[in-house]
């Protein structure tokens, strides 16, 4: 038998072994484990599943987090347990939101009460408090609820984060009862978490002048820059899961500006990313880095450090070139 | 040749020149102002009573309002001898419903459909309605017809679930199709041999959603009751108008332009880069039938 064969012979029989691990890690009771069994394993001595890549004072059982009770709202059904292969089977393409957030793990717990609508808690380890923080900043419309570190309410749904977690509760019908008890549920999910996490600095980059409400986002990648602010249909900045991006959205007089900051792993890098939009996006600049644009709003950009920084759709070349010039003192104090 | 970035500033000098901004760089062309030869139909009918309460149809006016769309779709008087154009009694017919939990397809719907089906000379037995299962299913699996059908709504990934996209349960990995927001989505109708098998799309604008939230992308809140339906035998040209409905309704809520987030730019791509359909509204004939108020298009 050629070498090849053993090797897939003993591949083969690895999994086999790995998948029994598995099945045997899903019998705690309540829980229905629908990850790729890549990332977990079950903590024999804390009778949970646990992320392998979380060092042992954070390992968090998130079944632990939620309660089984809110308001007459009983937990119904297995607990379900995804991760990034498996996320798609529960929330479709939205899986790729959660998936350009480094997300690690789901436990998605259902509530139900006689007669009412069902609520549903989502619960994500996004393995950092910047990555929460930022799928937080995805969708940020709605009321503050001053839940957590940062939270909003809209239309049934309840979302925040706080420390590496952010959590989504949502009712299936929006009702006053299932505000309250949404409510309640978050109250007790952000005090069960016991740590507060740090919020990424490179936010703290856009001015605060003119930002609009609730309009500032941290991402990594260009396909959640192009949702929020549509830049090109290829990966001109050389975006990436390492890369760290915070766009704010400025409005002055019903005119809409963005400020966009990149923070590359290194310097050459983010050089290289400068070179690639330059190219792409305004080929026509002037030497300062500037254009003005067909809709005669000005952009402009400009390479400092490690960081690309851009302004788009300025009312004047004055404000694009002033803009950038308060994110790079702001760079100097981060 | 290396591939030139499409960026904003295309978009920028094609609003400036199209009345059709949404396009914009994905087609990336510049239409010429002259009369088609030929249109693509698309019916739109609306019916102030299709629904009997909040995302629950009326069986009744729903089938009154599928017979006199497909009738004037296809130009027949009777909606029996309109449905013979699209099946014949030999063929195995799959109904592709969407199950998803908000805004189903609703038996309501996929009844209609499979009577006037059974109406044209079907077995019964020959007919299958499925959303998720449609792979095992051995109706499907041997269905000479399909008949797409189900409703409008924003999507977190793609812009819009619609018509194109509806199809995606026949591929073995739907993620696959995910790239660049779902930019190819038309490709999996070739894969699947679906272009020539599906007769009829039916794009429900009952209720449809125009913006989502959350994980789950939804909320009651921005769902209304437009309570119609559109139907064309071109996958592209139905969720065309279907974006632009739900375009025009994201204006009017939000006061502002709100573009779908992300731009739906498979529809636009499945008509200049992959010519499934048309997505040019100059190339479309949208035919409008009963109630005017709120049409927005």
């Amino acid at each position: 038998m050629k070498k090849a064969t053993y090797v897939a012979i003993l591949f083969f029989y690895v999994g086999i072994l790995s998948l029994v691990a598995h099945e045997e890690a899903c019998k705690k009771p309540n829980i229905t484990n629908k990850s790729s069994g890549i990332l977990f394993y079950y903590d024999q001595s804390e009778g949970a599943l646990m992320m392998d890549d979380t060092s042992k004072d954070d390992k968090i059982a998130l079944g632990d987090l939620l309660p089984q009770e809110i308001n007459g709202w009983q937990a119904t059904g297995k607990d379900e347990i995804y991760d990034s292969q498996t996320i798609f089977d529960y929330i479709d393409g939205a899986g790729e939101v959660y998936r350009s957030y480094n997300f690690k793990q789901l436990l998605a717990r259902r509530f139900k009460k006689e007669g009412k609508p069902d609520i549903v808690a989502d619960l994500f380890d996004m393995g950092s408090s910047g990555d929460a923080f930022g799928v937080f900043t995805h969708d940020l419309e709605g009321e503050d609820a001053r839940i957590g570190q940062g939270s909003t309410y809209n239309g049934g749904l309840l979302s925040f984060w706080k420390d590496r977690f952010f959590v989504s509760l949502y009712s299936e019908e929006e009702t006053e009862e299932t505000r309250k008890a949404l409510f309640a549920l978050g109250e007790k999910v952000a005090s069960s978490i016991k740590k507060e996490g740090k919020k990424p600095d490179i936010v703290s980059l856009l001015p605060s002048e003119n930002l609009a409400e609730k309009s500032a986002h941290y991402f990594h990648n260009h396909l959640i820059l192009n949702y929020h602010f549509y830049v090109s249909d290829e990966n001109i900045l050389l975006l990436d899961q390492q890369t760290e991006a915070a766009l704010g959205i400025y409005r002055e007089d019903n005119e809409r500006s963005y400020i966009l900051a990149v923070r590359y792993p290194e310097g050459q890098k983010a050089s290289q990313a400068y070179e690639s939009f330059m190219q792409s996006y305004m080929p026509d600049a002037t030497e300062l880095g500037l254009v003005q644009t067909e809709d005669l709003k000005w952009t402009a950009a400009r390479l400092y450090q490690d960081f690309v920084i851009i302004v788009f759709n300025a009312p004047s070349r004055f404000s694009a070139t002033g803009t950038i010039e308060k994110v790079e003192d702001r760079i100097g104090q981060i | 040749m290396k591939k030139r970035a499409i960026t904003r500033r295309d978009f920028l000098r094609v609003a400036a020149m199209s009345p059709f901004a949404g396009a914009f760089a994905y087609g990336y062309r510049i239409q010429e102002k002259k009369e088609p030869t030929r249109r693509v139909k698309v019916v739109l009918i609306r019916d102030k009573n299709a629904l009997i309460s909040f995302k629950k149809p009326n069986p009744d006016v729903v089938q009154k309002m599928l017979d006199d769309s497909i009738t004037t779709l296809l130009g027949e008087a009777d909606p029996i001898n309109a449905w013979k154009k699209l099946v014949k009694p030999s063929d195995i017919v799959g109904i592709k419903s969407n199950v998803w939990r908000p805004i189903p397809t609703t038996s309501e719907v996929e009844q209609a459909l499979k009577a006037r089906i059974m109406n044209a000379g079907v077995a019964e037995e020959n007919i299958g309605i499925d959303d998720r299962g449609v792979r095992r299913n051995p109706i499907f699996k041997n269905a000479t017809v399909i008949i797409n059908a189900r409703p409008a709504r924003t999507h977190h990934w793609s812009g819009m679930g619609g018509c194109i996209k509806n199809p995606i349960m026949f591929v073995p990995w739907p993620p696959a199709y995910h790239g660049d927001s779902c930019a190819d989505l038309a490709t999996l109708w070739y894969k699947h041999n679906l272009k020539e098998r599906t007769k009829l799309n039916v794009l429900l604008m009952l209720n449809p959603q125009f913006h989502g939230i959350g994980p789950h992308n939804y909320s009651d809140k921005y769902v209304w009751e437009y309570k119609g339906i559109l139907v064309s035998q071109d996958p592209v040209a139905v969720d065309a108008i279907g974006v632009r409905i739900l375009q025009a309704k994201r204006r009017e809520y939000f006061g502002e332009e709100r573009p779908l987030q992300p731009p739906a730019k498979h529809v636009y791509l499945a008509d200049t880069r992959h010519n499934l359909g048309v997505s040019d509204l100059d190339k479309i004939e949208l035919i409008k039938l009963g109630w005017k108020a709120g049409i927005l298009i």
